[in-house]
């Protein structure tokens, strides 16, 4: 070997020596601090055995520039509320009309003669047609409305600001109100410590009302009287987690629940008792620490779910193939 | 409107906490605004972009760190099981060492009553890990976060934390308001 050449080899591997320590350095001094001494490992909880996965996500529609407010599903029509209107979609995703809202609703319910908005502190019924019918405010400082049903000619009305249902006329009348408070076996009232609290009329016309802070799903009579509830209070996957969860339900045509959870996020089906039939959608779908999706269902059993976070609708359909993950 | 006595108790509660946290922030501000007034600049972490990466505890010229957790009474639960004190999974909602999160103990867990607990940030143990943080994000209401105290920081001309952030959550912030606490319960949360 030549001089000249092993001063080349010597040369290119002191650079390679250099380089080596430069990646070293800089990888060090950015992101690659080696690891968080204080980490916190959540990622377990992700984890989703794929065997209780029964759905798949078959399309989603983005919602571009429009801010996601509410959405229900009836008689195969998509009903989304964004910052200043109702927006009725076909399964498809095509837009068939819009009616002008005065905000972005919080909660839309629809039924065979009417569509109710709620907003933060105020109710409006329309015909099926998008005429304003009726309109009233819920006089309470505290108010944040986060969820309507109808049953027949009643609207309940979920008030998470001052932990109460309250039972209204469709044309306004207050008929009364309730905090949830039991028979002291039966535990405590409301516990709605931020602004989830859902309620669900079924298609028995069974009223049943999350509360959130105790991880359960409650019946009650129209007049609020208890009739049962369950409770799951679990990390796990078959439990409820955090705060207030879940967040969002919603209710299909054989009274099963549909859940949806915050910051773990999830989607999930129990059967009427509590018993979970399915997963979904696993935490690993949406984001970290994101919002619970609103989630509403078709007769077919179809699931849509409004991701806040992603901003889109998303739509999830039974399958007989277990999800791989 | 509230029926339920206890639910009453707790509101109390609340407003008597929010009010002492912003009283003690506010003196801190005073503070911070005396110390800086040719700068008008602190260093402020976005509670919103921090992703609980642990070097607010490591990276501070401080030692403790100047960072410290921040309890947004108004966002907090008051549950039982919380996500910010207990390790996940623990089967008994009990106060020993070994079912606490925070590495320090800094998190002072009381019972109201039934079934609220009060978690109460003692500062001088206080690391500013972000494991609670974290916790707390992931199965609660996100109430516990991370905020610069400036009656600790030296308002460093280069915060040594904000060069290593790798979320980019640490930036310059009036003196007059030093603080990026997060909102309260009354804004609704989706959206
Ligand atoms: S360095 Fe940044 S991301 Fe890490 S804990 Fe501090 S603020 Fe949060
Ligand atoms: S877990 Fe870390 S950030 Fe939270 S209180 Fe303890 S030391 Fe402070
Ligand atoms: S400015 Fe200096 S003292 Fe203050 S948090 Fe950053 S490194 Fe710590």
């Amino acid at each position: 070997m030549s001089k000249k050449t092993l001063s080349i080899i010597v040369l290119l591997i002191i650079a390679l020596i250099i380089s080596l320590i430069i990646i070293d350095f800089i990888g060090k001094s950015s992101d690659k601090r080696g690891e968080n001494p204080y980490d916190l490992d959540v990622d377990q909880y992700k984890l989703v055995d794929s065997s209780l996965i029964r759905y798949r996500e078959t399309k989603n529609f983005p919602l571009g520039d429009r801010l996601p407010g509410a959405i229900d599903v009836y008689n195969g029509l998509i009903y989304l509320g964004v910052e200043d209107a109702l927006l009725i979609i076909t399964p498809e995703g095509l837009q068939k009309k819009s009616i002008p809202l005065t905000g972005k609703p919080e909660s839309i319910r629809v039924t065979a003669s009417n569509i109710i908005i709620a907003y933060k502190n105020e109710i409006n019924v329309f015909d099926s047609s998008g005429k304003l019918l009726s309109s009233w405010k819920v006089d309470n400082e505290r108010t944040i409305i986060t969820s309507v049903a109808v049953k027949d000619s009643l609207l309940f009305v979920a008030d998470a600001g001052n932990r109460r249902v309250l039972r209204y006329t469709l044309d306004g009348k207050l008929l009364g109100e309730f905090t949830g408070k039991r028979e002291s076996t039966a535990g405590h009232g409301f516990i709605v410590p931020s602004a989830n609290f859902d309620l669900v009329v079924n298609k028995f016309g069974e009223l049943w009302v999350v509360n959130p802070g105790e991880h359960s799903i409650e019946n009650y009579s129209d007049e609020g009287e208890l009739r049962g509830f369950w409770t799951k209070n679990s990390m796990e996957i078959d439990g409820f987690s955090g705060c207030c969860n879940p967040a969002e339900l919603a209710v299909m045509d054989d009274g099963s629940f549909i859940t949806s959870e915050k910051a773990l996020v999830r989607i999930k089906v129990y059967d009427p008792s509590g018993r979970l039939l399915s997963v979904v959608a696993p935490p690993e779908k949406f984001l970290d620490q994101g919002h619970a999706p609103e989630v509403a269902a078709d007769s077919t059993g179809v699931i849509y779910a409004l991701d806040f976070d992603r901003k889109m609708i998303r739509v999830f359909e039974k399958t007989d193939d277990p999800q791989k993950n | 409107m509230e029926k339920d006595k206890s639910i009453k108790r707790r509101e109390f509660i609340h407003t008597g906490l929010r009010l002492a946290l912003g009283f003690s922030l506010a003196g801190v501000a005073v503070a911070a605004g005396r110390k800086s007034t040719a700068e008008k600049w602190v260093w402020q972490i976005d509670p919103a972009k921090c992703t609980q990466c642990g070097r607010c505890a490591t990276e501070c010229v401080k030692s403790p760190s100047a960072v410290k957790c921040i309890h947004a009474y108004d966002l907090c639960g008051y549950c039982d099981l919380c996500g910010g004190y207990f390790k996940p999974g623990v089967k008994q909602l009990e106060t020993g060492a070994e079912n606490q999160l925070c590495p320090t103990a800094a998190i002072q867990r009381k019972y109201i009553e039934e079934p609220y607990f009060e978690y109460v940030i003692n500062e001088d143990l206080c690391i500013g890990c972000a494991k609670c943080v974290k916790g707390c994000s992931s199965f609660g209401n996100g109430s516990l976060h991370l905020q610069i105290r400036h009656d600790r920081c030296d308002n460093c001309n280069e915060c040594s934390i904000a060069r290593s952030c790798p979320s980019d959550a640490i930036k310059r912030v009036p003196a007059s308001q030093p603080y990026l606490i997060k909102g309260e319960f009354i804004k609704p949360l989706k959206g």
